[in-house]
């Protein structure tokens, strides 16, 4: 399995700080999430049912009808490859990790693709998986790109995959349509702008074909009842998504700022994480942790990810790390 | 005349039983055309002429379109259906206020306030209970009009071209027919020439309303309250169903972001869940009495 942000215990273990005191930047994920309702007994004790309108608050949500529940996307990202044929795959570097491994372990070639030589290559590729806004580096295509890129694929049978993860906290439009044509493929998540990454709940936008396709693959029951729950709630509470996305942005530039101000600009990023490529990464990284701040470091190109701090407190906290000449406690 | 009756018997029937086409909607191809001529054509000067261009320009080929297909003889009659069929929207009416009455009665306002969101343009995410209802209620007795009498008198008067050109008119008032910035003249001639097309049947539908409820109440309200509300049309449609009703709709709103206050129409209680539901009975026994009389008319006539 791969190594992913959040793994607070074995950062505790050794740092040889507690766990309650670390301050958990290493992940995208919406620190003020949305609070879940309680959840009704039946929830656990009956098997989930399809729509429970948690189908119908996605579409009226994403704007689709095309839309399935999956138990995080990382389900369909598992998924998808099993519904090909080996063919040549095309994944974005750098990226996030679980597209390329899940490609490759159901057998496709996989190639790995900076931002600006998918137009060269793509006469080569069978599937293109993209991330927009790609995490970490926060990189956007222009949606004509990309809708061009699907409409060359989807010609000869191929695929345009585009995980929009953390999309409502960035600039760009879903690819999401009111009709999902045929070889596009949208993976949205309910953990990063939502906050619920714990509940284990995203979709996926198609083609009505390909989906039946995803379901009978993910077989019966694939989202548990209380996380279906938690989910439509969260989908249905427009006042919350305003505020979110308000936040979220004001957010996201403070970070940035903070970065700049401490001689880190940011590379890229979005509104639920600053990305800072520097040579020095492994080493903050370390310098970071032992003040019990846990940020995501990546070897390769050597990087750091920040996510965003919660209250005033995290703020302040982060701020004085950063800052070299200060002393720092955890 | 009995022919046009057992017409629009047909396509009640055929919209009662299959609702709206969900794969294919017409209607949902004629609004990204009408997108489509919005983005080429609104800009520069003279808005309200380029609007009233604009209006002709979604119209006139649709029109003639079914124009052509409607002389042909032998499918005349199907092609009537088919479209009386696409202009009424009695079916999809019952369904989405019957889900939103469930989401209500169930306590699920979230749901509730997405389902009404789905058939009002004005911004839901703060309604309580009673506004969801009034929000539904409203949106059914204004829509009996819009989706259903407006189409079924422009049929009786001009047949199928003539429901198809008061369907997209209103189409086109739905998509353009706002005092927003945008559209504030280009969707003039919108507005208005639905305004026109609308003068009859709404007063047609708000005396239906009356005779099939509270028939004094109704009249009472209409005469009172309808000058008051900013549309001319739905002002008499809104007046005398809440009056017909016997509740209380109207009052302030949000819409676009912005608070309008708005007057308040009818009497009585302020709507609950289960009116939703009256509301649409109400237009439903509205259809049938528009039936029994046209085919009454077209027996006396033959």
């Amino acid at each position: 399995m791969l190594e992913h942000g959040g793994q607070l215990r074995a950062a505790a273990a050794r740092y040889g700080i507690p766990l309650a005191d670390w301050l958990d930047l290493s992940t995208g994920i919406n620190p003020i999430p949305f609070t879940p309702p309680p959840v009704p007994p039946e929830a656990w004790s009956r098997l989930p049912e399809e729509h429970d309108s948690l189908e119908e608050a996605a579409a009226n949500y994403y704007g689709t009808q095309n839309i399935f529940p999956v138990a995080g996307t990382q389900a369909a990202i598992q998924a998808l490859p099993r519904l090909r044929k080996p063919c040549r795959v095309g994944v974005p570097h750098p990226g996030y990790a679980e597209h390329a491994h899940a490609w490759r372990g159901a057998g496709h070639e996989v190639k790995e693709l900076c931002a600006d030589e998918i137009a060269a290559q793509l006469c080569n590729l069978d599937v293109l998986v993209l991330m927009q806004p790609n995490n970490p580096t926060g990189g956007l295509f222009a949606s004509e790109n990309l809708l061009h890129w699907h409409e060359e694929l989807s010609a000869r049978g191929g695929w345009l995959i585009v995980d929009e993860a953390f999309i409502e906290a960035s600039a760009a439009q879903s690819l999401v349509q009111a009709a999902m044509p045929q070889g596009l493929i949208v993976l949205r998540s309910m953990g990063k702008f939502f906050g619920l990454a714990g509940a284990r709940a995203g979709f996926a936008a198609a083609h009505a074909a390909l989906l039946a396709n995803l379901r009978e693959a993910l077989g019966p029951w694939c989202v548990a009842g209380p996380a279906r729950h938690v989910a439509r709630a969260a989908l249905l509470d427009r006042a919350w998504q305003q505020a979110a996305k308000i936040r979220l942005r004001r957010d996201g530039q403070r970070l940035a700022q903070l970065l700049r101000d401490a001689d880190l600009p940011p590379t890229g990023g979005c509104g639920l994480f600053q990305w800072v490529q520097t040579e020095s990464a492994q080493i903050m990284h370390q310098r970071l942790a032992q003040c019990g701040i846990l940020t995501r470091y990546f070897a390769e190109p050597s990087s750091l990810r920040f996510g965003l701090p919660c209250c005033e407190t995290d703020w302040l906290r982060l701020a004085a790390a950063l800052d070299q000449e200060m002393v720092c406690t955890p | 005349m009995l022919s046009t009756a057992l017409t629009i018997v047909c396509a009640v029937l055929l919209d009662r039983l299959l609702g709206e086409p969900r794969r294919f909607h017409p209607l949902a191809a004629f609004g990204h055309y009408a997108n489509w001529l919005e983005g080429r054509m609104n800009a520069g000067s003279a808005w309200r002429l380029r609007g009233l261009l604009a209006w002709a320009l979604a119209l006139v080929p649709c029109w003639l379109l079914a124009f052509l297909w409607w002389e042909l003889p032998v499918l005349r009659i199907f092609i009537d259906v088919l479209i009386l069929y696409f202009a009424l929207g009695m079916q999809s009416l019952r369904e989405h206020a019957q889900r939103i009455r469930l989401a209500l009665q169930a306590g699920d306002l979230a749901l509730a306030r997405m389902r009404v969101g789905e058939i009002v343009s004005r911004d839901t995410s703060q309604l309580n209970e009673e506004a969801v209802a009034r929000a539904g209620v409203e949106s059914v007795l204004e829509n009996g009009n819009d989706a259903v009498f407006g189409a079924l008198f422009w049929f009786a008067v001009l047949g199928a071209p003539g429901a198809l050109l008061y369907r997209l008119a209103n189409t086109l008032d739905a998509m353009w027919g706002y005092r927003t910035p945008r559209f504030f003249y280009f969707g003039w001639a919108a507005a208005r020439l639905d305004d026109v097309l609308n003068f009859i049947p709404a007063r047609l539908t708000a005396m239906t309303y009356a005779l099939l409820g509270n028939t004094q109440h109704a009249l009472h309200c209409w005469r009172q309250q309808a000058g008051a509300w900013a549309s001319p049309n739905a002002g008499p449609v809104m007046a005398s169903g809440a009056g017909s009703l016997c509740v209380q709709l109207g009052g302030a709103a949000h819409y676009h972001g912005v608070c309008e206050a708005r007057p308040l129409l009818g009497a009585g209680d302020p709507p609950v869940a289960a009116d939703l539901a009256r509301a649409v009975t109400l237009v439903q026994r509205g259809v049938w009495l528009w039936l029994a009389m046209l085919l009454l008319l077209g027996a006396l006539r033959a």
